[in-house]
């Protein structure tokens, strides 16, 4: 796999560097905290089942292998979601600890186990006898990879169809190289690659029905795992001008290897960032890192109702972002077709929760103008239109999304869907989640 | 700050904290600035017969771990000490002139009968304040040596006496526990003339085997052995001793407590339990002198609470508390209470009664909640040990008047 040597790396700076991991003892310490729960809360809170409060009670008994063996058979891609799942909404806010101290730091001590058992050359995973049974899997996200690994485990030919160059989709394109880079990427991939799935990159589908022919091209099922590819763009004034891009445009360039182009281009410059999730902390963080001088982000939200995780709120203060909530860009003002700055107003809403139009209302005499060189949108996405092509017969509903049942079969028999093309925008641990039970199911279909 | 000052066989300690024989008494310039940090006493590193030359292992110690606790235990083959004669007399010397006011006890081990009246009367000679017999030492690689004289209760007796006859300077004997009975060879150390006893000598123990080469701890180059060892977990073992010698009414004699004492309430239970001193080795391993500091001022501020004028006025307050378990009152029975408004829902106690308890906790899974069944508990409290609310403990015992003792019914097989 490539690894991140082969990306240019400004000079003096870590951009690439995750969070340092947890020494051994560190996370003997760690463990030490744990209450060792009965019947774990952190356990019941993690969509995927990772299973905390058995992991950890491994560690605290020394058992590394058996903690390792639980993580990865629970989560094959339980190192990365050691690293970018919103733990304090999940397993540490469920976190008993909390009652006489803090929560323990489970992320990152799930996280430890998996590198570990990396750094010992130890792999819990094992294949069952080959069955002689091909499945397809349409993207290499989060849900499309757990998908293949838990169907090659059990003996299935799994083929996913990647259209980008590099597979991992949102985790590789979407995710800022400081919070998951490639080497780290990489290498729990190949935890499934060396399950024998088959990985096609840059593979595009063309014409009607592509992917639904799939079935009569010798695979028993399909899993479909696109993603969602399409961010959305205010229709504001001068929101079509030079220097104005989506999230993905941005994070797309610094994980496609172009980091000291955007580095040269945004260093002391202002930024604007439309939106108040962790996405937009994300973008917020790197252009600092990326020494941008002033970054705002300026959310419909208030403070207290911010999408973003805490984590990276904290982390984006920290970087000195400055954080204008329950604000409404109205325009972005442009001189000779550039953008020179933002204007608009801070709002309230009638009824909470509501961001329809209809039910903001602007507050008089708090209109704002900020001087930037750059906005950024990170306000949602949604689905590519063209999915549509590929699948004529399969339903979608009003949103576009993919329609399935509780098996994540879709109207055609041997498709299946998960992940974000069926739920919409959602964590990279309830895509592990889909991929996960999608498997049973397709196995299930498979074994009919 | 109080005066813990007490006086032992005549001898005035500023306080009853000391270093025990072993390496962090080795030399007078380590222990001139445990004295400088606050310690009362010492007993000065074990010195072995002239007759043998003493060459240590490498590496001689281990730590025993406990989770993410280090030093919970240590483990180690050092022998008496590898240091010349000559050297430690003047150290001796040289302790007396500049610190006239902190006793030098000198431990020592003959490796024949000339060498204990030797030893005896070179030490006396260089100004100790007073002897302490090795009759203890568990790993001694010299024959007939260290514990294997405390274990032939005879020559525990005749060493003794030969060094009583011969010195003028209190003499204790410092005794193992790797015996049935302590008391037995304390008898013994008595009938030779012994002023006091100090106990206990490190435990005959393994703290463990490496696992990858099947070799004991400490590796000796690739051989191990059992030899002593000591720190807080054997510090059940050492009070015990010091209790049991304590109550022996033929004995009365002074003790000096030793094994596994860390914290100044460790001490306060040795002392209460009828030690007058107190000596240290591993907890000074893990904290360095620094801690007498808090053991004095802990023991102060405790005497200040409890009203004791002296440190003399504890020695001992607790033995009248011990009794054999034929003596408990079977009549009176209790159950575990449980102050709910402070759980935490961990369910530690609801396991810890399934699994090793009476079974007489149930679970309330929706609330996460115990539910005690005062009437089926027996009151063995493990509930309460593995219960993470504490300061004031969450779960403690309360009596039940009336209560008839819960047994399990016949199995449902």
């Amino acid at each position: 796999m490539l690894k991140e040597g082969k990306k240019v790396k400004p000079k003096g700076q870590d951009y690439f560097q995750i969070e340092k991991p947890y020494t051994l003892s560190q996370a003997i310490i760690e463990a030490d905290r744990c209450l060792l729960c009965y019947d774990s809360p952190c356990s019941k809170a993690c969509p995927a089942e990772t299973d905390p409060g058995r992991f950890i009670k491994k560690l605290r008994l020394r058992n590394l292998k058996g903690a390792a063996k639980t993580i990865k058979e629970n989560n094959i891609l339980g190192g990365i979601c050691g690293l970018v799942c919103p733990v304090d909404k999940l397993c540490e806010e469920a976190c008993l600890a909390t009652g006489i101290d803090r929560a323990i730091n489970i992320g990152k001590l799930q996280r430890f186990l998996v590198e570990y058992s990396w750094d010992i050359g130890f792999n819990p995973l094992n294949k069952k006898e080959n069955k002689n049974v091909n499945v397809a899997i349409i993207g290499s996200g989060p849900a499309g990879l757990t998908c293949a690994g838990e169907l090659a485990k059990e003996g299935y030919n799994v083929t996913i169809f990647e259209k980008n160059e590099k597979p991992g989709g949102i985790l590789r394109y979407g995710i800022p190289p400081y919070k998951l880079n490639d080497e780290f990427l990489d290498r729990e991939i190949k935890d499934i690659l060396d399950l024998g799935v088959k990985i096609k990159t840059n593979y595009e589908f063309k014409g009607k029905g592509s992917i639904e022919k799939l079935l009569n091209d010798g695979f028993n099922a399909v899993f479909i795992s696109t993603g969602l590819q399409n961010p959305y763009r205010l229709k504001i004034p001068g929101s079509n001008s030079k220097n104005v891009f989506t999230y993905n445009e941005f994070l797309w360039k610094i994980n496609d290897g172009k980091v000291n182009e955007v580095s040269k281009e945004i260093k002391n410059k202002n930024i604007a960032i439309i939106g108040g999730g962790s996405v937009a902390m994300d973008v917020g963080i790197t252009c600092k890192k990326l020494n941008a001088n002033n970054v705002y982000c300026i959310s419909l939200e208030s403070m207290e109702d911010l999408p973003s995780d805490r984590q990276d709120l904290h982390k984006a203060i920290d970087h000195h972002i400055a954080i204008k909530p329950q604000s409404q860009v109205k325009e972005i003002i442009t001189k000779n077709g550039k953008v020179v700055g933002v204007k608009g107003n801070e709002i309230k809403l009638l009824k909470k929760g509501d961001f329809s139009p209809s039910n903001i209302k602007d507050i008089e005499g708090t209109d704002f103008s900020f001087n930037v060189d750059y906005v950024i949108f990170a306000i949602g996405y949604g689905v590519d239109p063209k999915i549509k092509e590929y699948l004529p017969t399969v339903k979608f509903d009003e949103k576009g999304h993919i329609m399935v049942n509780k098996s994540y079969e879709t109207s055609v028999k041997g498709i299946f869907a998960g992940g974000e093309i069926v739920t919409g925008p959602g964590l990279v641990v309830n895509a592990v989640k889909d991929g996960k039970n999608a498997a049973k199911s397709i196995i299930k279909f498979l074994n009919k | 700050m109080k005066d813990l000052s007490i006086t032992v066989c005549g001898v005035k300690f500023p306080n009853p904290f000391m270093l025990s024989s072993s390496v962090v008494s080795n030399t007078a310039e380590m222990i001139a600035r445990a004295f400088d940090a606050g310690f009362g006493g010492v007993s000065f590193k074990g010195i072995g017969g002239p007759s043998i030359e003493i060459i240590n292992p490498a590496p001689r110690m281990h730590s025993y771990n406990l989770g993410s606790k280090k030093l919970v235990g240590l483990q180690n083959v050092e022998q008496t000490t590898d240091r010349p004669l000559k050297d430690n007399v003047q150290d001796v010397k040289w302790l007396k002139k500049h610190y006239p006011k902190n006793p030098v006890m000198v431990n020592i081990m003959g490796f024949n009968k000339e060498e204990w009246k030797y030893l005896a009367l070179t030490f006396e000679d260089a100004g100790a304040d007073m002897l302490e017999l090795n009759f203890s030492c568990p790993h001694m690689s010299v024959e007939g040596s260290g514990m294997k004289v405390g274990q032939a209760f005879k020559l525990v007796r005749d060493f003794t006496e030969i060094v009583k006859k011969n010195v003028k300077i209190p003499v204790f004997a410092k005794l193992t526990s790797n015996v049935t009975d302590i008391t037995e060879p304390a008898m013994y150390a008595k009938e030779g003339g012994a002023d006091g006893i100090t106990a206990i000598n490190t435990v005959r123990g393994v703290i463990g085997v490496n696992i990858d080469n099947f070799v004991p701890y400490p590796n000796v180059f690739g051989k191990g052995a059992i030899s002593g060892y000591s720190g807080p977990g054997i510090k059940p073992i050492s009070l015990k001793c010091i209790v049991e010698l304590a109550k022996k009414k033929e004995l009365g004699l002074p003790l000096a407590g030793c094994g596994g004492i860390e914290t100044w309430i460790d001490a306060v239970e040795f002392l209460l339990s009828g030690a007058s001193l107190v000596q240290m080795t591993t907890s000074i391993v893990k904290y360095g002198h620094r801690l007498v500091e808090d053991l004095i001022e802990g023991l102060s501020f405790y005497m200040e609470e409890k009203g004791f004028k002296k440190v003399e006025d504890m020695v001992g307050k607790a033995l009248p508390n011990y009794y054999e378990t034929k003596d408990f009152d079977l009549s009176r029975q209790g159950a575990a209470k449980f102050d709910l408004d402070r759980c935490i829902g961990c369910g530690l106690c609801y396991i810890a009664c399934q699994d090793a308890g009476g079974q007489c906790i149930e679970w309330d899974a929706e609330k996460r909640r115990p539910i005690p069944d005062e009437e089926k508990c027996y009151s063995c409290m493990i509930c309460s040990f593995v219960c993470p609310v504490d300061n004031p403990p969450l779960i403690t015992f309360k009596e039940i008047k009336g209560k008839k003792v819960y047994t399990p019914p016949p199995s449902k097989l």
